[in-house]
């Protein structure tokens, strides 16, 4: 979240600021291994994630990227249903650790810790008029033994949020549908190939963008959408927002605080139309 | 039923170890091919999710561990997630990767390169550098030129710092790689 996705920090730090939360760094802390360390080593992979669950010492642990959030999940779902593995973990790791530190993804403490009606109160440019769907991608809500963090085919928190906003959030049946994620780099066309279906239903459902909480969705969608719209011959010209972008722009926050000219397909003519502008 | 008995009956080692490997309870598949109807790369792929797990119990080693399947699958859990029997395909796919890279099996996928410049940058740096990451990745795969032309645009809009710091404690990391390296087994 400080290189591609830096917007989704900044944007996400401001909406803490101007909801009066709290959001210190882990000291320390390194990358959970992601994607990679699941397919190459599945000792690596719950021993990173579990190294700065250790860090947080008791004290919950808020996640903005799902793929962290689902491995430290991952992490926590492993050790604490099995000793063995908590043994072979802190093996690696050199330090014990009880797999029960709480983990939760951004859209949860908003949605369930603070709650849509402080959101509400906090909205001072509701998002009138912007009709959007919320797309989820698939580590935040799947496997939802492990993550526990909503309905696996059809989540809500996020539509939840971003009415609270004022948004027209529609209904639609792609919230959690693949979107090829790290194939953007090594094997494109699939990225291409599940990207077309995302952006193309989002159209035929209405929407004028898509709000995301992933930041490789995020990329995917935005970042490659002229690439998929070659690929396919179609032409969608949807801005493609993180939901704290969204979120902020209702509280009033400003452009710049928001990262927004980080957006490849620009918002600006969305917004200008909508009257949704700082 | 004993899971490892029934695998060695009809399959014989080759799906017991997968098993062991991957913990994906791949005996209890029922063929339903609810894994395969909700799996987004199950139409442009050459071994299907269900038929993946027939393969395995099978014994076709060869066949699976030089799949294109196990380099496309996303893991985006969704097979996992509706089986009705929890055999999680998802799972079974990280066991054969693993295995299909060990056995130093053919593929024309990039994947496994990634996946060593990955987890190399995470030991050395403990995280991740973007620009440093595709420049490796560039040189060792020689797609020199593929999106290339987004890099001005990427570097203006500040998505792309040349420089990211490194996570202190590299002498941990090392150790706890080379700790992960030397047990015995997979994780359990």
């Amino acid at each position: 979240m400080e290189g591609t996705a830096h917007d989704y920090q900044k944007s996400t730090v401001a909406v803490a600021k101007a909801l009066g939360l709290q959001l210190p760094e882990i000291p320390g802390w390194t990358c959970c291994g992601s994607t990679s360390a699941h397919q190459t080593d599945p000792l690596l992979a719950l021993a990173l994630p579990a190294k700065n669950l250790i860090a947080a010492e008791g004290k919950t642990v808020a996640v903005g990227c799902a793929a962290c959030y689902n491995r430290l999940k991952t992490a926590n779902h492993e050790i604490a249903s099995d000793p063995q593995t908590r043994k072979t973990v802190a093996g690696v790791v050199g330090k014990d650790y009880d797999g029960q530190t709480k983990i939760l993804h951004l859209l949860e403490i908003l949605a369930r810790d603070i709650g849509t009606a402080k959101i509400a109160q906090a909205v001072k440019k509701p998002l009138k008029g912007l009709k959007l769907v919320t797309y989820y991608g698939c580590l935040l809500s799947r496997p939802p033994e492990v993550t526990k963090f909503d309905d696996p085919e059809n989540p809500t928190l996020m539509d939840q949020v971003l009415e609270a906003a004022g948004a027209t959030v529609l209904e639609w049946p792609h919230k959690t549908e693949c979107c090829g994620a790290g194939y953007s780099i090594t094997d494109v066309g699939i990225v291409k190939r599940l990207t077309r279906e995302i952006l193309a239903m989002a159209k035929a459902a209405g929407a004028d963008c898509i709000a995301t909480a992933c930041p490789l969705c995020q990329l995917n969608l935005d970042l490659r959408q002229k690439d998929t719209e070659k690929a396919s011959g179609e032409h969608f010209d949807l801005p493609v927002f993180y939901f704290t972008q969204l979120l902020g722009l209702a509280f009033g926050i400003s452009r710049k605080d928001l990262g927004l000219r980080s957006l490849v397909v620009s918002p600006n003519r969305l917004l200008a139309d909508r009257g949704i502008s700082v | 039923m004993t899971m490892s008995l029934a695998a060695a009956e009809i399959a014989g080692d080759f799906a017991s170890l997968v098993e062991a490997q991957s913990h994906a309870n791949l005996m209890a598949c029922l063929q339903c091919g609810k894994c395969t109807s909700g799996c987004p790369v199950a139409a442009g792929t050459d071994i299907k999710p269900h038929a993946m797990v027939r393969s395995v119990q099978f014994g076709q080693r060869d066949d699976v561990l030089r799949s294109r399947m196990i380099w496309e699958c996303t893991s985006c859990q969704t097979c996992a997630t509706r089986c009705p029997q929890k055999v999680s395909v998802a799972a079974l796919n990280d066991g054969l990767r693993r295995m299909s890279v060990r056995a130093k099996s053919p593929t024309k996928s990039a994947v496994p390169v990634f996946n060593n410049i990955f987890m190399n940058a995470v030991r050395k740096r403990g995280r991740m550098n973007e620009a440093g990451l595709m420049a490796s990745f560039k040189l060792r795969t020689m797609r020199l030129f593929a999106d290339m032309g987004k890099l001005p645009m990427m570097l203006l809009k500040g998505k792309l710092p040349l420089w990211q710091a490194s996570a202190p404690g590299r002498g941990e990391r090392e150790a706890m790689f080379k700790r992960a390296a030397s047990a015995k087994g997979d994780k359990s």
